[in-house]
């Protein structure tokens, strides 16, 4: 089209629905600069990528799928062996939503790292957070729908765990489940959730998370982040736009690549997708049932607890424990004051890491790493699997402390150290994972006391 | 409008009473439309579960000293034989409500999920379930047949 032409139609559509403001918003929408890496500006695109791969695999593989007791696992097993390409359409897919969980994670920490959710910005974070969560409902639903063995358990455990909730436990289970039991009702409710009321809430809540960002700008880095030569931002149109397209292909020839290396995932318990057998209820579950990887760290956690505590059942106890943690998460915003009057606030950049280090312990110890001798049946071995886990667990650690303390010159690290104590003692010492965490959470609420009473006031004052 | 009193409360204005009257006919009408649609999600309570018999298939299992699992309504039951005398058990775990399985080497029920561990007579051993596996009755019949019905609380 001739630039003249281009001129005619674009006048044409502006006297009709007045386009300029919206050009000349989009003109000068620009991207931060004169700080941290731009790179972590780039994850929240990423993740809006696999989304998008998710969208047209799935709708793909609904032309195909029949949810039912006779056909659900039938249609997948024709989809993947008969179907041309049918097993390529669902690699995809669930690759995609592995990568996709990944680019959400690293855009979720980075934003921590970087306090870009520091005031104004508390409802984009939380808007983040309830899509993190509508992640994690896609990833539970879809895994039911295939009516595999495997697939099977992990929904019974998954949803289990549910009755532990006070007073509507029983009923939201029964909701859930579609019945007492995990049943071919439970996948058409699942089914239901997958492909109508997840991505539906999802685009909302996407559009929302979108919305805040295109009023308020992307976040700038930190007065004490910014460099002294502050530049100029760079332009959203075209320099930022061209680079999200380049890394979209890289992320595209990535997925493809990772597709046709691991047509089946790399066939760690968790990132597995092989079909096996079709789901019986009458039959005993199996060793080395196991959820997706992203719930590993919940699953161990549940081991981890007694069959009673406090005078409640463990499992109650746990899913407690996990609620307050994802609360706190999401209100982190609120938390971090410091942040929020543009000081430096190290606490939150601590927590993150410990975030990590706890979570990455449990997922290590989940997968029994350690504990399993080549040729040995039976049940692994608990005590030396957690020793192993500790040490990996204390080799990273020391290494992103050294690291942090060396290029990032972060001074403050009680909570990731709790972590590793507990870590420690856990796995080295021979304390219960719980005692052990009961130790470590009181030395560092001392620690912090002691550091609020020797850092000056003006600290704390606005 | 003027600002109204702090030290007295405002007097009953007709406005306030018919904004009152449309806040319950709102809620009455949400109501009336969520009633409905959280009956329709929660599922008919199923019929509790009688008496089962076990096949032939089962019996032919229970003899080579297999383990079986049997449902009964939305129950699920793992009858077992050991030194002649037959057991059954509800096969769902109290922890995480796995199935279990019957592992005749250490003569324990054991739950693969989360590595519960019962007794043959369901109480906890091990691991993580907060209670014992209800028990079931397994008896055998006149012309051999095994029928399993729920046990006394």
């Amino acid at each position: 089209m001739s630039q003249a032409r281009r001129g005619r139609v674009l006048d044409w559509l502006d006297e009709r629905y007045g386009l300029r403001p919206l050009l000349d918003f989009l003109k000068h929408k620009e991207v931060p600069r004169g700080g941290h890496s731009l790179v972590w500006y780039y994850l929240g695109g990423t993740t809006l990528f696999f989304f998008t791969v998710q969208i047209f695999s799935g709708v793909l593989l609904l032309m195909y799928y029949q949810p039912g007791e006779a056909t659900s696992y039938e249609s997948i097993r024709y989809l993947t062996t008969k179907v041309p390409f049918g097993w390529l359409i669902r690699s995809v897919h669930c690759w995609s939503a592995h990568l996709m969980i990944v680019s959400l994670v690293a855009h979720m920490f980075s934003t921590l790292m970087l306090k870009a959710y520091r005031p104004p910005r508390e409802l984009t974070w939380v808007s983040g957070f309830l899509l993190f969560a509508v992640a994690l409902g896609f990833g539970f639903s879809g895994y039911l729908l295939p009516w595999n063995e495997l697939a099977f358990f992990a929904t019974s455990v998954g949803t289990d765990s549910v009755k532990g909730v006070p007073l509507i436990g029983q009923w939201l289970l029964e909701v859930m489940r579609g019945g007492q039991d995990v049943s071919i009702n439970t996948l058409y409710r699942f089914f239901a959730l997958h492909v109508v009321v997840l991505p539906l809430s999802a685009i909302a809540i996407i559009g929302l998370h979108l919305l805040f960002i295109q009023r308020q700008g992307m976040a700038p880095p930190m007065v004490h982040q910014r460099h002294a030569t502050a530049r100029q931002g760079l332009k959203f149109f075209p320099d930022f736009f061209l680079r999200d397209l380049l890394l979209w292909l890289l992320c595209l020839t990535a997925l493809v690549t990772l597709v046709f290396l691991m047509p089946y995932g790399p066939r760690i318990p968790g990132i597995d997708w092989e079909l096996g057998k079709k789901a019986n209820p009458l039959a005993p579950a199996y060793p080395g049932i196991k959820p997706e990887w992203y719930f590993l760290w919940i699953y161990q956690l549940l081991k981890e607890f007694p069959p009673h505590l406090f005078g409640l059942e463990g499992p109650q106890v746990a899913l407690a424990l996990v609620t307050v943690l994802l609360l706190t998460w999401a209100v982190v915003p609120w938390l971090d004051r410091r942040a929020a009057r543009e000081q430096p606030s190290p606490a939150f950049n601590d927590l993150g890491v410990a975030a990590l280090l706890f979570i990455g312990f449990l997922t290590l110890k989940a997968w029994d790493i350690g504990g399993l001798r080549p040729g040995q049946a039976g049940l692994p071995d608990a005590a030396a699997s957690a020793r192993a886990c500790a040490f990996i667990a204390l080799g990273a650690g020391a290494a992103v402390t050294l690291l942090r303390f060396v290029l990032a010159r972060h001074r403050w690290f009680v909570l990731s150290g709790a972590a590793l104590l507990q870590v420690t003692l856990h796995g080295l010492a021979g304390v219960g994972y719980l005692a052990a965490g009961a130790i470590s959470v009181a030395l560092a609420a001392v620690a912090v006391a002691v550091l609020r009473r020797r850092t000056p006031r003006e600290a704390a004052a606005p | 409008m003027t600002a109204p009193d702090r030290t007295e409360p405002p007097p009953p204005t007709r406005r306030g009473f018919i904004d009152w009257l449309i806040g319950l006919g709102f809620t009455g009408w949400f109501a009336s439309v969520a009633y409905p649609v959280v009956r329709y999600l929660a599922p008919l309570s199923s019929s509790a579960g009688g008496a089962v018999r076990l096949s032939a298939e089962d019996l032919a299992k229970l003899d080579r000293g297999q383990f079986v699992i049997v449902r009964s309504g939305e129950a699920r039951v793992i009858v077992l034989q050991v030194d002649g005398a037959l057991r059954a058990l509800d096969a769902r775990c109290t922890h995480e409500g796995c199935t279990v399985q019957f592992v005749p080497g250490e003569r324990v029920v054991w739950c693969a999920c989360h590595n519960g561990r019962f007794d043959l007579e369901g109480r906890v051993l091990a691991g993580p379930p907060p209670r014992p596996l209800g028990k079931w009755i397994a008896a055998r019949e006149a012309d051999g047949g095994v029928v399993v019905t729920r046990g006394k609380a």
